[in-house]
């Protein structure tokens, strides 16, 4: 088990060069010329002088390989440069940034697992009941509505009609509801159908007939055995979801004022701020591979049978 | 065992509804608590911004923002209405008489918000460490051309010119980067452009409060030395998005939305139309423009490019497009700045058989059983470049585009990003393309001053004007002009000749607007378009 971590914690390097390689070919494939940007959005006209001193200052002068070479160098000692248009460290910036992010993700997580785990559940075991459609119902809701929309609806019904709410802004709990809520609802939707689905397969498997045959009180089924083996998909989908769920907060953070780094990312690209552009990427990239790789682990400890498949694999 | 059943889903259903109406009554009060501390007191304007203010640092551009800025930071000159350039901390100012020398008296009772003197001395400091990046702020004409900073006497300082530029009055009126930061805010090796200690300015407000991407607190300068404001805190709240701007403001969290472009014309109408809030709108702040490369042979001929202003109906457009809130332009620059209100021009209205009759006239002809016209079998094509991210430069090139297929001209629409369309205008790479003038207090010398340079697009762009030559050499004359007559007739004749040659067209007035809850008052638009609007406003 040990080699394998070691593995996937290995495999995560050439993720990484890959990652760093595909920004950086896009960034230097575009038409647009970051120095001019960087001048434009600061309402100067640049001049040519003025535009080879910034190209110059920037590092863009020097030839591709060596660009690339050196923004290597620099990633692995966690300098991801300094911001174009703050003129202040990518790292301090994001790092800054990054719990307010951290903490609407959390508490759209924590939603979406309090919410769609009882509800799938029940769902599953009670197939075509009223919960079952109005779990469907949900789904279909979550699923389809865009997040901004659901967002603009949120803030105007709970914030400025009935006055529950903030409309914007962070520091309190009530800050984080409507927020949270816009977030979770997709992963609502869909882990809601992933365990229902998981908990009918699972009803169908000879180890539950064998179990009643044994004279196992349904509770302890349902509980210990249903519930333990139909959340393992859910659990493959949280982690998938987790890289996502960060970058993912893009929209949300734009639409309620929430000061993290999503909305950080949209004005550098706005404004080609490469630095921010490139260590956005590969914290995204690494937010990917590190949450399938905790997910991959927990899925070991929750159904043995995968850690003995891992075993094998060795 | 199915009534068992339906007792425990009655069971759970209540419970969740208990512990739901629980949690959202608990919001209730807690969040009209909230609600009542948020509204504040008649001492608090609170205003929405879409971005963080930035560095409060008088001489550094991008991410700062402008309004924020001028709070701080006050100019030797300001800029009023009309153009009219009135003493701020320079209480008066001679030019001499080759138009080199300005001698600036400066105000003695101001201080700044550390309670240190303003002085000639502060004021050279201050000049020095711009002059130290001469190349980042050679876009400000002057500054390239600054010979020489003195300090006469502790209220007297002297600045001269390697040669005469008469706009300098008008560009020491600019938020940036000619504004005085405090002894105290200077770092020790003195090089501001690499930050500053602390914001420390002579303004009418204080920054207080700061939490970056979130707010920002401005206090009164209680030792202002001009008149104090009537409110004593500004709440700049960032909010990125323009709809929940609106919402925040339906609720009452904010009492003024204002700017350029801030929220959707759509939501100002709806807001407007409410008749819960006041609503106001600028005088024009700039022209937006459609500019026409005559390099490219299609509208290499005059007549082209009148038949193509003849053949839209820009008032219907313009109505249509901005819901009346911009206003039809007749002139390329806004009369409402200096220079510009004596022209003799008359301006193009909507006539489609005279476009026709001029594109025929051109050579352009519509061949039977085509929609396109044609000369020497090549079809009359055009192609019109805009910014994507702006909606009302899109819908205006579809307005364009219909409108002009009617003449037989077919026009193809590019939707581009800012800065590929700015680059593309440079690089002259372009058929038509939108543009707007920079507005006060740059107009009309920067707008005229980019026409006549190269590599902005203009210059190349007006190539086949006929009299190019004679034109480009009064755009160079101008800002050399002592007197004030023939500056006047050379910017009328600047203006006038390029706008008959019909290369540059002008659409209509670009306005700011502004939204207020009925208790706020007094609101006015700042001349400066890049000023805050906090002077003089009041919440009953």
């Amino acid at each position: 088990m040990g080699t394998y971590i070691l593995k996937r914690i290995m495999a995560i390097i050439p993720i990484f060069l890959l990652a760093n390689l595909l920004t950086f070919g896009m960034i230097h494939l575009s038409p647009v010329d970051p120095a001019e940007a960087y001048l434009s959005a600061a309402h100067i006209q640049p001049t040519d002088e003025m535009l080879a001193q910034k190209r110059h200052e920037f590092g863009l002068d020097q030839p591709l390989h060596v660009q690339y070479v050196n923004s290597i160098i620099k990633i692995c000692q966690f300098d991801f440069g300094i911001s174009y248009v703050s003129n202040k460290p990518v790292w301090d910036e994001v790092t800054y940034r990054m719990p307010a992010t951290i903490q609407l993700a959390l508490g759209s997580i924590i939603l979406a697992i309090l919410v769609s785990v009882p509800l799938g559940f029940w769902a599953g075991i009670k197939k075509n009941s009223g919960i079952d459609h109005f779990s469907r119902l949900l789904s279909f809701f979550g699923a389809s509505i865009p997040s901004f929309w659901l967002g603009y609806l949120l803030i105007f019904f709970f914030s400025v009609k009935l006055d529950l709410f903030p409309v914007e802004g962070i520091g309190t709990w009530q800050h984080l509801v409507l927020p949270s809520i816009t977030l979770a609802l997709p992963l609502i939707a869909l882990y809601t159908r992933l365990l229902r689905a998981s908990v009918l397969e699972n009803l169908q498997e000879p180890y539950i007939l064998f179990a009643r045959t044994r004279g196992i009180h349904e509770k302890v089924i349902m509980g210990k055995h249903v519930l333990r083996i139909a959340i393992s998909p859910m659990i493959t989908g949280l982690g998938m979801n987790l890289g996502k769920l960060l970058t993912g907060t893009i929209i949300v953070e734009a639409v309620f004022s929430w000061p993290g780094f999503g909305r950080y990312f949209i004005e550098a690209i706005f404004n080609r701020d490469v630095p921010v552009i490139q260590c956005y990427v590969l914290l995204a990239a690494g937010l990917f591979i590190i949450s399938n790789l905790i997910v991959d682990l927990i899925q070991m400890c929750i159904d043995p049978r995968i850690s003995r498949k891992g075993g094998q694999r060795q | 065992m199915s009534k068992r059943r339906n007792s425990k889903q009655v069971l759970f259903i209540s419970t969740i509804v208990l512990i739901l109406s629980t949690f959202l009554l608990g919001c209730t009060n807690e969040s009209k608590e909230n609600s009542t501390s948020n509204k504040d007191s008649k001492d608090m304007l609170t205003f929405a911004w879409p971005r963080d203010i930035g560095e409060m640092n008088p001489h550094v551009y991008n991410p700062s923002q402008l309004f924020a800025q001028s709070m701080i930071y006050e100019p030797l000159v300001s800029y009023q209405e009309g153009g009219e350039l009135k003493p701020q901390l320079a209480e008066s100012w001679e030019i001499s008489k080759d138009g080199k020398e300005y001698t600036f008296n400066l105000r003695q009772d101001v201080k700044f918000s550390d309670g240190t003197s303003f002085n000639a001395e502060n004021v050279k400091k201050n000049f020095d460490a711009i002059l130290k990046n001469v190349d980042l702020h050679s876009w400000l004409g002057f500054i390239p051309k600054v010979d020489q900073t003195e300090v006469i006497d502790q209220n007297t300082f002297k600045l001269t010119l390697k040669e005469p530029y008469y706009p300098t009055i008008q560009e020491l009126a600019v938020v940036r980067p000619v504004r005085f930061l405090g002894d105290a805010g200077f770092p020790k090796d003195g090089d501001t452009s690499k930050g500053v200690t602390k914001p420390v300015g002579t303004g009418p407000w204080v920054l207080e409060e700061y939490k970056a991407d979130e707010y920002a607190i401005f206090k009164r300068n209680e030792d202002y030395w001009g008149e104090l404001p009537k409110v004593k805190k500004i709440k700049i709240k960032i909010i990125p998005d323009a709809e929940t701007r609106v919402l925040a403001f339906e609720k009452g969290d904010l009492d003024l939305i204002y700017g350029e472009g801030v929220i959707s014309l759509d939501a100002f109408k709806q807001l407007e139309t409410t008749g819960n809030y006041e609503t106001s709108i600028s005088e024009p702040v700039a022209t937006r423009q459609l500019v026409m490369n005559t390099k490219k042979e299609q509208l290499s001929d005059l007549r082209v490019r009148q038949a193509l202003q003849y053949g839209f109906n820009k008032k219907a457009m313009v109505d249509g497009v901005t819901s009346g809130l911009e206003e039809k332009a007749d002139f390329i620059l806004p009369t409402n700045f200096p220079y510009t209100s004596d022209l003799d021009i008359k301006p193009i209205n909507y006539n489609v058989e005279k476009a026709k009759a001029l594109l025929d006239e051109a050579g352009w002809k519509l061949p039977k059983g085509k929609n396109v016209r044609e000369k020497d079998g090549k079809p009359l094509e055009i192609e019109l470049m805009y910014d994507s991210a702006e909606s009302i430069q899109k819908a205006m090139a579809e307005t364009l585009q219909s409108e002009w297929a009617a003449l037989g001209v077919k026009l193809n629409i590019v939707g581009v990003e800012l800065t590929v369309q700015i680059q593309r205008f440079k690089a002259n790479d372009f058929e038509l393309n939108f543009f707007s003038n920079y507005g006060a207090p740059y107009d009309p010398h920067t707008f005229v001053n980019i026409v006549g340079s190269e590599g902005f697009g203009f210059s190349e762009a007006i190539s086949s004007y006929p009299n190019r030559d004679k034109l480009l050499k009064q755009i160079a004359d101008v800002p050399r002009t002592t007197d004030e007559k023939e500056r006047q007739e050379l910017y009328s004749t600047i203006l006038e000749s390029l706008q008959e040659q019909g290369a540059i067209a002008p659409i209509s007035y670009i306005k700011k607007i502004a939204v207020y809850q009925k208790d706020v008052s007094n609101f006015t638009f700042p001349a400066n378009r890049d000023e805050h609007p906090f002077t003089g406003i009041s919440i009953e």
